[in-house]
């Protein structure tokens, strides 16, 4: 796109496309929740973009840089988000001792499996060079690595489901869904995990690498908001309340749930699965719906990130598609594929589980958190010897 | 003269203790119910299948009950014991001067499943079920809330459950038997009635044989509805619906479904607008259908091949 306005009337037009499904799905019965699919996922794919929120990318700007502006952008929005759920929760289960959970919040099984996922999902994005969402909002820049890595993802979670059963039976089965309100109460919880955000807030400020570039300061505010890169905290302020109002009206932020739903049915129809996925149906996360309908609220929010992303990305000059060379394709599919089978296993994502469970007041969202931290680490400090780096 | 007087004063007294319009009708419109929202009498409880529902917007004031851990023992096959459902009344806040007021989604399937068990408990005459349920009350352009009002428990003894509105597997075979005089009733769809089909797509209960109990005249529940508001269609309208299957309330009457939700459905109108003696069986096809040596209509002649 070498000319500026005219990628600015396509952005445009997606704008108004995207409005405008969203404006006739309005009125038209059950379609309240899919019309506002499309809103929260289009705003979801412009915050993603203009802000660049890549988790992998904050992890290697603080591994690599010292440079902690990103993690405290995802820090911001865990704290934002937590208040936010905080105050819905008060309102739907107002005794949060009563042995109920909330509804269709990410409180998953805490177990070594879930370990297991998360790990396989920070190696995955540490060679994949992003999770699962920013791979879908860099598909909206003409990323050469994140068709494959989608690709990848579809394959692994079919692997998830393989190994899933036995997994189920001789271990998640019997592994405790912790939430924490139900033992700290809402304001316990509030209080524990701004402590540990204040921890990690402070180890980030204290060994941050001292001489950052500063950004470019932006002149007007048009410019400010479609051109140049948001900073981080604005980011995480709008993540932390999109993640609020998405669970108020539709479902937690997660984008795994109908790429899992598939992927599950594609491989069904492969005959590869067992027909039975024992336990899953019954659990809360990302990866349990088993998609018989074409239009359904996760499907419609993922597509409308997509296209949003692609719409922000044409209007800041960011769509730049580049022709895959095989290392992006090998990085690509083989980081999808442990992306993929952690997310299935873990039962969602860097957003689904990580985000939307720690902002529940989830055990698993923290375990998930940790262990992809630590995934991370270890294959980017291992780069050299698992694959050699290429640009996405 | 002065026992009439006294008698008709106490009959007063007791309707004016009822709140406006809700007496001896098993329905309440939406029209009466947002009226009396605030009315101390009544208590309104959703009954949806689908989760969140009730937490993201419910009729303001409403309760909630989550039928399948609620109303059911979680561990044997079974409805929610004496105790477990005593305690759950109790904690709504509902003593027997209650009208319990219950609506869903779905057309109040499992609205009408918690009516039913309010009924075997013995609170047959404080439960009602709002016509049309959330479908009406969307459509009318009511409003929603989501807060959740606190309410001051009660502490209301219940009856042992009543065995006359419930049917077992064995009252079921006595009819097939000849053994006793009584209209069976299959709610299911035709499909599922002529044994062409286990189950509906996506049902995870299933039952191993096909087909219908033998002798059962099928009704499918939807025929009872009015498709646009989910309304109940009038007194008359379903007794001539039911004439017409041969269901008169002459006889007493067993309704089944697949698991006895949706049956719930049936009985409730059968029993509480056309005041049939009704039993549900809540057993329903996936235990009869599962049991071994009972005797089964297979019209379509499908055969199980399980994996």
């Amino acid at each position: 796109m070498q000319n500026h306005g005219m990628a600015v009337a396509v952005a445009a037009a997606i704008a108004v496309a995207l409005g405008g499904a969203a404006f006739w799905l309005y009125g038209h019965g059950e379609g309240a929740k899919l019309s506002l699919s499309i809103v929260f996922g289009a705003l979801f794919g412009f915050i993603l973009q203009r802000s660049r929120f890549c988790f992998f990318c904050m992890f290697r700007d603080w591994l690599d840089e010292r440079d902690p502006r990103g993690m405290l952008g995802l820090l911001l929005a865990l704290g934002v988000g937590m208040a936010g759920y905080a105050l819905i929760f008060g309102a739907w289960l107002p005794d949060s001792s009563g042995g109920r959970l909330p509804p269709q919040a990410f409180i998953g099984p805490v177990s070594v499996v879930l370990v297991a996922a998360g790990l396989a999902f920070g190696v995955g994005m540490a060679i994949s060079g992003s999770c699962v969402s920013a791979h879908l909002y860099r598909l909206g820049e003409g990323s050469p690595t994140a068709p494959f890595a989608l690709i990848g993802t579809a394959v692994g979670m079919a692997f998830g489901f393989l190994t899933w059963n036995t997994l189920y039976t001789s271990v998640v089965v019997a592994a405790p869904a912790v939430w924490l309100p139900a033992t700290l109460g809402y304001a316990g919880t509030l209080v524990a995990g701004f402590a540990v955000l204040a921890v990690l807030t402070g180890a980030l400020l204290r060994w941050k690498n001292p001489r950052l570039p500063e950004p470019p300061r932006s002149g007007n505010v048009a410019h400010a908001i479609f051109i140049a890169r948001w900073p981080a905290w604005v980011g995480g302020l709008a993540i932390g309340g999109l993640a609020t109002v998405a669970y108020l009206r539709v479902a937690p932020l997660g984008v795994t749930a109908e790429l899992g739903a598939r992927s599950r049915q594609a491989a069904g129809a492969l005959g590869i699965l067992p027909s039975r996925i024992e336990g899953l149906d019954t659990l809360r996360g990302c990866v349990i719906a088993v998609g018989d309908a074409l239009l359904t609220p996760n499907g419609l929010f993922v597509i409308s990130l997509v296209l949003a992303s692609f719409a922000a990305a044409l209007v800041a000059g960011q769509f730049k598609p580049v022709p895959p060379r095989l290392a992006h394709i090998v990085k690509g599919l083989s980081g999808g594929v442990l992306l993929g089978w952690g997310a299935m296993t873990g039962l969602g994502c860097t957003v689904g589980t990580l985000l939307s469970g720690i902002m529940a007041g989830a055990l698993s969202g923290w375990v998930f958190g940790a262990a992809v931290f630590v995934g991370i680490v270890v294959a980017h400090r291992r780069k050299g010897w698992l694959w050699r780096p290429v640009a996405s | 003269m002065i026992k009439q007087t006294i008698w008709a004063g106490a009959l007063a007294f007791a309707a004016a203790l009822l709140p406006t319009g809700a007496s001896a009708n098993p329905l309440v419109t939406t029209d009466w119910l947002e009226k009396n929202l605030t009315n101390a009498k009544v208590r309104v409880v959703e009954v949806s299948v689908e989760p969140g529902q009730f937490e993201r917007g419910h009729i303001p004031g409403a309760q909630n009950i989550v039928w399948h851990t609620d109303l059911v023992d979680t561990v044997k096959r079974d409805i929610a014991s004496q105790e477990k459902f005593q305690a759950l009344v109790r904690k709504l806040g509902i003593d027997k001067e209650t009208t319990v007021v219950l609506y869903g989604d779905n057309n109040n399937w499992f609205a009408a499943w918690g009516a039913w068990i309010f009924s075997v408990y013995g609170l047959n005459d404080n439960v009602k079920l709002l016509d049309g349920g959330r479908k009406k009350w969307e459509l009318e352009k009511r409003p929603y809330d989501n807060r959740i009002e606190a309410v001051k428990p009660s502490n209301v003894t219940l009856a042992a459950a009543n065995t006359k509105l419930r049917a077992r597997l064995s009252d079921v075979l006595g009819v097939v038997n000849n053994k006793s005089n009584v209209t069976i009733v299959d709610i299911r769809s035709p499909d599922e009635f002529s044994g062409k089909i286990f189950a509906p797509p996506g049902s995870q209960e299933l039952s191993v044989r096909a087909g219908h109990v033998p002798g059962a005249l099928n009704v499918a529940w939807g025929r009872a509805v009015n498709p646009t508001d989910g309304t109940f269609k009038t007194a008359d309208e379903l007794k001539k619906l039911y004439a017409e299957a041969g269901i008169d309330g002459s006889k007493p009457i067993i309704v089944y479904c697949r698991i006895g939700e949706r049956s719930s459905h049936t009985w409730f109108l059968l029993s509480k607008i056309l005041g049939y003696d009704v039993r549900n069986y809540d057993g329903s096809w996936t235990e009869y259908g599962n049991s071994v040596g009972v005797p089964v209509t297979n019209l379509a002649g499908t055969v199980w091949g399980g994996k």
